[in-house]
């Protein structure tokens, strides 16, 4: 049975009076453990479709299942308790709270637990340390580079233990070298058993997942498995990605930074 | 972590708008502290005042029979004039609430002739007598001693005597001290005499007609020291004059309504400052409120967040408020009003300006707080 299920999915927004379908009756099925690339050109759906699985954004007309829940059959304030402990996020230009540290950024799902301020911090020191951060925990968004704030909005996202993980861009705002040490993070937690969905424009980072699902005016265009990820579903290999510093990049970067925000 | 980490957190980052809202609301608590403070004092102040000015307790003989006059035209003449002693005016001081005693002017009446002419001549004590009437003015001096008068304006005319005019009563020398001015009322057809030379001239030693007495009400009802005056003095009756009491509840409460229209309005304002810096934060947290419901905050969360940091700056609203309006009224009150009573530390007050200042927070953000919780979290993540 599949993790996540769209089922024959539509979402139209109201554009300035005109109606625009951002997706037309998409059906996907997404199984546990698996990462998941969505791609396409702007305008294509895919911040759409990742609102929509994020439990954000509800469609036009179908049905989003999630671990067998009817996410938006859920009251709008149980959906958001299905969101703290379902789903982390890694928003497109990190979204760090600017005022909170590093280990308070990453401790902000849990300001609503009934966990001390004690386990709060040791979870979150745990988090940290397991992006590489461990000896930044007191540095504000300010004082961390690009990278060093996509780790702690990772770190953020796994804190709660969730078992899906929705990341919109997660290396727009980064360099090369960058960018591959936070998707080989992700591809890491993955292996680890966390089920990861990345929207990505960047056609080099679909070298890190096993399948890539490719969106185009709002339809399914393409649906590619990565062939080691086939091959392990065929008892062949573990399904491990080559590093990804060995990985030749053909294409350049495209950059979704918007500057001076 | 905690909701109220967040909201802490961002008060200390956003320091001008939180020194703002503190300060908008603080000058409207300490605008309603100052009025109540000084409408407070000014209302003792007042009281004061118009206790000490005229009488507001008549003493009077008990009479078996009703009265017989009306609007000062006497019908018929009681049966048995009954009179009070000095001893009485004495025994008035000797209340349980003697404090409130400010003035008690004994006077003995009796109908003279002087110079072919029928007058009324009035024995007082000159000193009380003039402190109760602040209100006279005159031509001429205060009397020094028993063998000087007061007349009034109307008498004068009519005797053709003026201040240092010699004039002879029941065979006795008197020297006229000072001629009232026109009053408009029964005191201008007067002669006031010293007490005890009056009793000589009527052949009644330590009598007194009546007992005019002025009590200062502020800090007990006229009715108590009008009954504690009856049991003292069985033998008389005793009444509150209503005109002067209503007057003063009058001018009071007109005192008390107009601060409070000026508290009310103030107090507007001062939540319309809270309501416009609260939204201005709300709107420049659009992204930060979509990270909160994307992580899984629930709308009430949200609210929580926004009110936490609302009643917090209202409570050092309050503090600061009422410190001021205090420190201020104090002020205005002594080097500005001149006023007699003074304006104290009330921990009532400051619990009321607190409680005050909360509510109007409360009021102020509760819909920037419904506002927050309301945006939708995928479009408030992709604001920019």
């Amino acid at each position: 049975m599949a993790l996540i299920e769209l089922r024959n999915v539509s979402k139209s927004y109201d554009s300035g009076g005109l109606p625009v379908e951002a997706l037309k009756t998409v059906d996907l099925l997404v199984e546990e453990g698996e990462m998941l690339a969505i791609m396409g050109p702007s305008g294509s759906g895919k911040s759409t479709m990742l609102t929509i699985l994020g439990a954000m954004n509800p469609p036009s007309s179908g049905a989003v299942l999630t671990d067998t829940i009817d996410v938006y059959a859920l009251s709008g304030e149980k959906r958001a308790d299905f969101r703290h402990e379902y789903l982390g996020f890694i928003f497109q230009q990190q979204h760090l709270v600017p005022y909170l540290t590093a280990l308070e950024n990453v401790m902000l799902p849990m300001a609503i637990s009934r966990r001390s301020q004690h386990e709060q911090a040791a979870m979150a020191q745990a988090a940290l340390e397991r992006v590489g951060l461990g000896n930044k925990v007191d540095r504000l968004p300010s004082q961390l580079s690009g990278g060093e704030q996509e780790r702690v909005a990772i770190a953020r996202a796994i804190i709660n233990e969730p078992p899906i993980i929705l990341a919109d861009e997660p290396t727009g705002c980064l360099d090369t070298e960058t960018g591959i040490e936070v998707m080989g993070l992700l591809r890491t937690l993955n292996r680890e058993g966390l089920t990861i969905l990345v929207v990505t424009h960047n056609p080099d980072n679909t070298r890190f997942v096993d399948r890539t699902v490719s969106l185009r005016d709002g339809h399914i265009d393409a649906d590619r498995r990565h062939p080691i990820a086939l091959a392990a579903m065929a008892g062949i290999g573990d399904g491990s990605l080559p590093s990804p510093r060995s990985l030749a990049l053909t294409a350049p970067s495209v950059s979704v930074c918007a500057t001076g925000i | 972590m905690r909701l109220s980490t967040i909201a802490l957190n961002n008060l200390r980052r956003r320091r001008g708008k939180a020194v703002l809202l503190v300060l908008g609301l603080a000058v409207g608590v300490a605008t309603v502290v100052s009025m109540l403070a000084i409408t407070q004092a000014l209302k003792a102040d007042t009281e004061r005042k118009i206790d000490q000015f005229g009488a507001n307790i008549l003493v009077v003989p008990r009479s078996d029979d009703l009265a017989l006059s009306y609007g000062g035209v006497a019908v018929g003449v009681s049966s048995a004039v009954q009179e009070l002693s000095a001893d009485d005016a004495a025994a008035v001081r000797t209340i349980k609430n003697a404090e409130n005693v400010s003035t008690v002017a004994p006077k003995l009446l009796g109908a003279v002739e002087v110079e072919q002419t029928r007058v009324l001549l009035v024995g007082v004590d000159f000193e009380q007598e003039l402190r109760l009437k602040r209100w006279w003015s005159f031509e001429g001096k205060e009397p020094q001693g028993p063998d000087q008068l007061i007349v009034g304006q109307e008498a004068a005319h009519r005797l053709k005597v003026g201040p240092g005019s010699n004039l002879e009563i029941l065979g006795r020398q008197f020297t006229v001290a000072a001629v009232l001015n026109p009053l408009g009322s029964q005191e201008d057809g007067l002669i006031y005499a010293d007490l005890g030379a009056v009793q000589g001239l009527l052949g009644k030693p330590g009598r007194i007609s009546l007992i005019e007495v002025s009590a200062l009400c502020s800090t007990c009802p006229i009715d108590q020291i009008v009954e504690q005056i009856g049991e003292k003095l069985p033998g008389s009756k005793v009444t509150a004059l209503a005109q002067v009491m209503k007057s003063r509840e009058q001018t009071v409460d007109q005192l008390g309504n107009f601060s409070l229209a000026v508290s009310g309005l103030v107090l507007l304002v001062g939540g319309l400052v809270v309501l416009t810096t609260m939204m201005s934060s709300v709107n420049e947290r659009t992204r930060e409120i979509g990270i909160f419901r994307a992580v899984g905050f629930r709308k009430s969360h949200v609210v929580r967040i926004v009110l936490m940091e609302a009643l917090l700056l209202s409570l050092l609203s309050g503090l600061v408020g009422w410190a001021v309006g205090t420190a201020g009224s104090s002020l205005v009150a002594s080097q500005v009003a001149k006023l007699e009573v003074s304006v104290s530390w009330d921990p009532l007050l400051a619990a009321a300006a607190l409680g005050l200042a909360l509510l109007v927070g409360f009021a102020g953000s509760i819909y920037p707080a419904l506002r927050a919780s309301s945006l939708d979290p995928a479009e408030a993540l992709r604001s920019i």
